[in-house]
């Protein structure tokens, strides 16, 4: 897989930073933790390696802020899963959090590349 | 919130374990779907997910309060750990007891004492102010009441001074007469202090004058004594054998200046005359500093007055100067050095402690090697370790802490004999919020301080090598012995210098108890019997007085001999005068008046030898001194060598006061031995004795009767009292004690301080003895294997004796070599608290030592003797 791209950027994803992708997974619709941590790395081009070890505990943050709620639900398999959908507050969130993210690229991407302005 | 989560975390945990359990089979599922075979598609999916638990635990730890929690468990643990060893954890917990018991006692003296504000208002500018007399032997002299107006006039440096004197008053009517002590004070006194009277009300400027009616105020304690605590007590008349005083006030409970057993305040009403006396020094004067002036300014500021006042009234003043002290320092006295010398030996005390117990918990470290190991492969970090670690320190030292504070509520009681009851009664040593916070903090810091060592070392585990160790019981890191090693020698050498500042302070008191007073209270009663000034004022009839009481005494069956003087030994440091030797040059105007001073006393012919006092030379005082007869006096030794230097003063004649003086021509007709008058621990001082049949040095009467009998004295006391009353019925007799009990309090301080520092020093020779018994023992414990190598090799018991008690000698004499250069410095610090031993006293330099060092070996010998039991056979076998 990495040999299409970037080599996977594997735990360097910065802690809010995979708050935001899991919010943003989440817009599409409720979806368990196996299809987020899928997800993340299909879109990224299997740059962002989602860890497990770092998805749950992140997960039960984000519950926990009432950002996201989750229920149990079957899979496509008919497996019970546990499914996570984004709570109108985690909807609010999302847009600010991808505001700020927009911001901090464009000011990072000022003081990297000056002359390209 | 937090705390629904910490109770709900329990069925979180299910439910993430049964997310995380679904999220495997989904995993497993898809890769089935791949085209893996089920053990392979369940083996990747887990291998993806990782350690589930580890995910579970972190979660898990989301929802507690981290810190508080593990610190519960470590508590948990600790209890449990340490209840499984209870020898070790009583040993520990009752060395650390004793040091903080110690530590606590003492603390406590030290905060009633030297701590809290003395209950007078703004204590912390009121100062003493004295005379310095240094030029006639006195270096702290009270002041004259000339020299007092004139301070107090001239200064710019005090808001007020006020002044007392003493005195003593017959108190008679219902029940037995009774003498009290009074002060005369000026009017402002009690203002001064800032303190009034609980119960009426404080003088006023128009009272103190000699010639309107007296006004007094009584202590808390004699208007319940004497007058049922009864409010009417305002506007009574007291004091009826002298002159009546209305009662107009009453102190506070508890309230008390300077003197301990005054019951009465009176103004003093100066005299005119009285103002510009610069010759009688009698008073003793507090003042109130202005805001903001120091200590040293007011001095600065007394000083200038007395050199004006030397130069004006030379006569008087000349090398007379006058300086100011805290009310403190004069209250507390040298007891503040006591004290906190005292603290310094409970601090190592507790350090001595602190090593002991830091030495049990790195052998018992070491045997926890393995267990650390795990927990560290385990993931735990060494923080974590370190604050385990910590975590059952600070436990020993809690509970110790409280053991040792029950202890202190107990031993604080035996060190209220060290506080001097001038001192205001709030400073009886108790426990307090103060003295527990103290006790707190020093646990903790023990806590800190015995258990750091042993948790860094066990946070610094080489992992690889503790785990291989079978039984944890190999050889151990050369690192750990070396820092037990430096632990005994460190106790040894803190115990040194208890021991030596021990064996100074005792070695002081019994220098001072074997210190030859010059006299022998064998079998004599004392009694003090005032009489009073109006009515007694003229010396033929307090002669008269006298001639009838001592007869009647003498007449005692049981009684052996009777005598009475101006002052008993150990009562006044005073009462002195100036003496003008006859053919001396009179000093040109202009010029001090005054250049030889004498302690005066009026006694009867009977007195000296009833002390058992030696003569010298010359003869005693007999009948035939009386009225009629040529003045004659005693002198003591001092006096003769003192006042007549090179010369035999025999038959040669001097008179009381300046040349001018009409006091008649006395003739020295003995040389008497030295008493110490005024106090063991200081020189005798010149002391002329005059018969007071003669009547001379008026003012001096006398005042104490001393009876010396056959046997048991204590039945006597109550018919001597009765021989007085059958002379006067109104005149009180106060004391009846005996003679020895004035010895005795002079010595009770010293005594209590050598026996404190003796039990601390003895404390720390147990500790210092036990810490290496356990270091060596610990080391035979650990080296059984090679002992027995060693002997299987043909090592002889001697051997093995000599290789023990080496390592044991090596530390001792380090921390014994190292402890007396300690010593040497530090002694230096207690000097102002010996008498008659040097700081570098050779019986102890040389003593103490060799008893540390032969306890020490005695320690020793146990592991040694166990070391050179050991079975080769079973040694090898043992592992």
């Amino acid at each position: 897989m990495a040999k299409r791209g970037a080599a996977p950027l594997q735990g360097e994803v910065l802690q809010g930073t995979l708050d935001l992708l899991i919010l943003q997974t989440l817009i599409t619709g409720p979806a368990h933790g196996h299809t987020i941590a899928h997800a993340i790395e299909k879109r990224s081009e299997a740059v962002l390696q989602v860890e497990h070890g770092s998805l749950y505990p992140a997960l039960h943050r984000i519950e926990d802020r009432g950002w996201i709620a989750s229920f149990w639900g079957t899979s496509e398999n008919n497996r019970k899963a546990r499914y996570y959908r984004l709570t109108p507050k985690g909807r609010k969130q999302l847009t600010h959090q991808t505001n700020r993210w927009d911001q901090l690229v464009h000011a990072i991407n000022r003081v990297l590349r000056p002359a390209s302005e | 919130m937090s705390w629904k989560r910490i109770l709900r975390r329990g069925n979180w945990d299910k439910e993430r374990a049964n997310e995380l359990q679904s999220r495997l089979e989904l995993g497993a599922d898809q890769n089935i779907s791949r085209g893996m075979c089920e053990e392979e598609a369940r083996f990747a999916a887990n291998r993806k997910l990782g350690n589930t638990l580890q995910i579970r635990e972190e979660i898990y730890r989301m929802n507690s309060i981290g810190f508080l929690e593990t610190v519960w468990q470590d508590v948990k643990y600790g209890v449990r750990s340490f209840a499984s060893k209870p020898g070790f954890t009583i040993f520990a917990i009752s060395v650390l007891a004793t040091g903080i018991a110690a530590t606590t006692s003492i603390f406590s003296l030290a905060n009633a004492v030297l701590l809290p504000a003395l209950p007078y208002k703004n204590a912390d500018r009121l100062v003493m102010v004295w005379e310095d007399a240094s030029y006639y032997g006195f270096q702290r002299d009270t002041p004259a009441p000339g020299n007092f107006i004139s301070w107090k006039t001239q200064n710019h440096v005090f808001e007020d001074m006020a002044a007392m004197s003493g005195a003593s008053f017959n108190l008679t009517g219902d029940g037995p007469p009774e003498q009290i002590v009074g002060n005369p004070v000026t009017a402002n006194f009690f203002s001064v202090l800032g303190v009034g009277p609980f119960l009426g009300r404080d003088f006023q400027e128009g009272e103190d004058h000699p010639d309107v009616n007296r006004v007094a105020i009584v202590t808390y304690g004699l208007w319940l004594r004497r007058f049922g605590g009864d409010p009417q007590v305002i506007g009574r008349q007291i004091l009826p054998t002298d002159r009546n005083y209305t009662v107009i006030g009453v102190m506070p409970k508890g309230f008390k200046f300077a003197e301990s057993d005054v019951d009465v305040w009176v103004p003093m009403g100066m005299s005119e005359k009285t103002k510009i006396n610069h010759d009688s020094h009698y008073l003793q004067v507090v003042a109130r500093l202005r805001p903001g002036v120091t200590v040293g300014e007011a001095t600065a500021n007394l000083e200038t007055i007395a050199a004006q006042l030397s130069k004006q009234l030379p006569e008087s003043n000349e090398h007379v100067g006058a300086f100011a002290m805290p009310l403190r320092d004069f209250l507390v006295g040298k007891l503040r050095e006591a004290i906190l010398a005292l603290l310094g030996a409970v601090a190592f005390v507790l350090l001595i402690a602190c090593a002991n117990v830091a030495n049990l918990l790195l052998a018992r470290a070491s045997g926890r090697q393995r267990e650390m190991a795990l927990r560290m492969t385990l993931g735990a970090g060494r923080w974590r370790i370190i604050r385990q670690v910590l975590t059952e320190s600070i436990l020993l030292s809690a509970v110790a802490g409280g053991i040792g504070l029950l202890l202190s509520v107990w031993s604080v009681g035996l060190l209220t004999e060290l506080v001097p009851n001038v001192l205001p009664d709030a400073t009886i040593p108790g426990i307090n919020g103060g003295v527990l916070a103290f006790t707190l903090g020093v646990s903790l810091a023990t806590a800190i301080l015995f258990g750091i060592v042993p948790a860094l070392r066990v946070s610094r585990l080489d992992l690889n090598k503790s785990l291989k160790t079978g039984t944890g019981r190999g050889s151990v890191g050369a690192g750990s012995s070396r820092t037990r090693d430096f632990l005994v020698a460190l106790e040894f050498a803190l115990a040194i210098i208890l021991f030596a500042g021990a064996g100074l302070m005792i070695r002081s008191f019994l220098a001072l108890r074997g210190q030859d007073a010059g006299f022998r209270p064998d079998n004599i009663i004392v009694f003090r019997t005032p009489l009073p000034r109006p009515r007694y004022a003229d010396q033929t009839k307090s002669s008269a007085f006298f001639d009838q009481v001592l007869a009647r005494i003498q007449s005692l069956p049981g009684v052996v001999s009777v005598g009475c003087a101006s002052w008993v030994p150990l009562t006044n440091f005073g009462g002195a005068t100036g003496v003008f030797l006859e053919g001396q040059t009179p000093p040109p105007p202009g010029q001090a008046a005054i250049v030889k001073i004498s302690n005066v006393r009026l006694v009867n012919d009977k007195y000296l030898q009833t002390l058992s006092v030696p003569l010298k030379q010359g003869r005693w005082l007999d009948e035939r001194d009386d009225a009629q007869a040529t003045p004659v006096a005693i002198v003591n030794q001092t006096a003769a060598n003192q006042i007549w230097p090179g010369k035999n003063p025999l038959g040669l004649r001097f008179k009381l006061g300046t040349a001018t003086s009409k006091n008649p021509w006395v003739t020295v007709v003995g040389i008497a031995g030295d008493m110490h008058q005024s106090a063991l621990a200081r020189p005798p001082r010149p002391e002329i004795y005059f018969p007071y049949s003669q009547q001379i040095g008026s003012g001096y009467d006398p005042s104490y009767l001393i009876v010396k009998t056959a046997g048991d004295s204590s039945q006597l006391v109550q018919a001597i009292r009765k021989q007085v009353w059958a002379v006067d019925k109104e005149q009180p007799v106060a004391g009846g004690f005996p003679l020895s009990d004035l010895l005795d309090d002079e010595l009770a301080p010293r005594r209590t301080q050598a026996n404190l520092f003796g039990i601390f020093a003895g404390l720390a020779l147990v500790l210092a003895a036990m810490g290496i018994y356990a270091v060596l023992s610990f080391a035979v414990t650990q080296r059984t294997q090679e002992i027995g190598i060693r002997m299987a090799l043909g090592a002889q018991s001697g051997n093995v004796m000599r290789m023990v008690f080496g390592e044991g000698l090596k530390m001792m004499a380090a921390g014994i070599a190292v402890g007396l250069i300690c010593a040497i410095g530090l002694t230096r610090v207690v000097s102002h608290l010996l008498f008659g031993v040097a700081p570098l006293d050779p019986v102890t330099f040389v003593g103490v030592p060799i008893i540390l060092a032969a306890v020490g070996l005695a320690a020793c010998w146990i592991p040694a003797r166990r070391a050179t039991r050991v079975d080769p056979m079973f040694a090898l076998r043992y592992e």
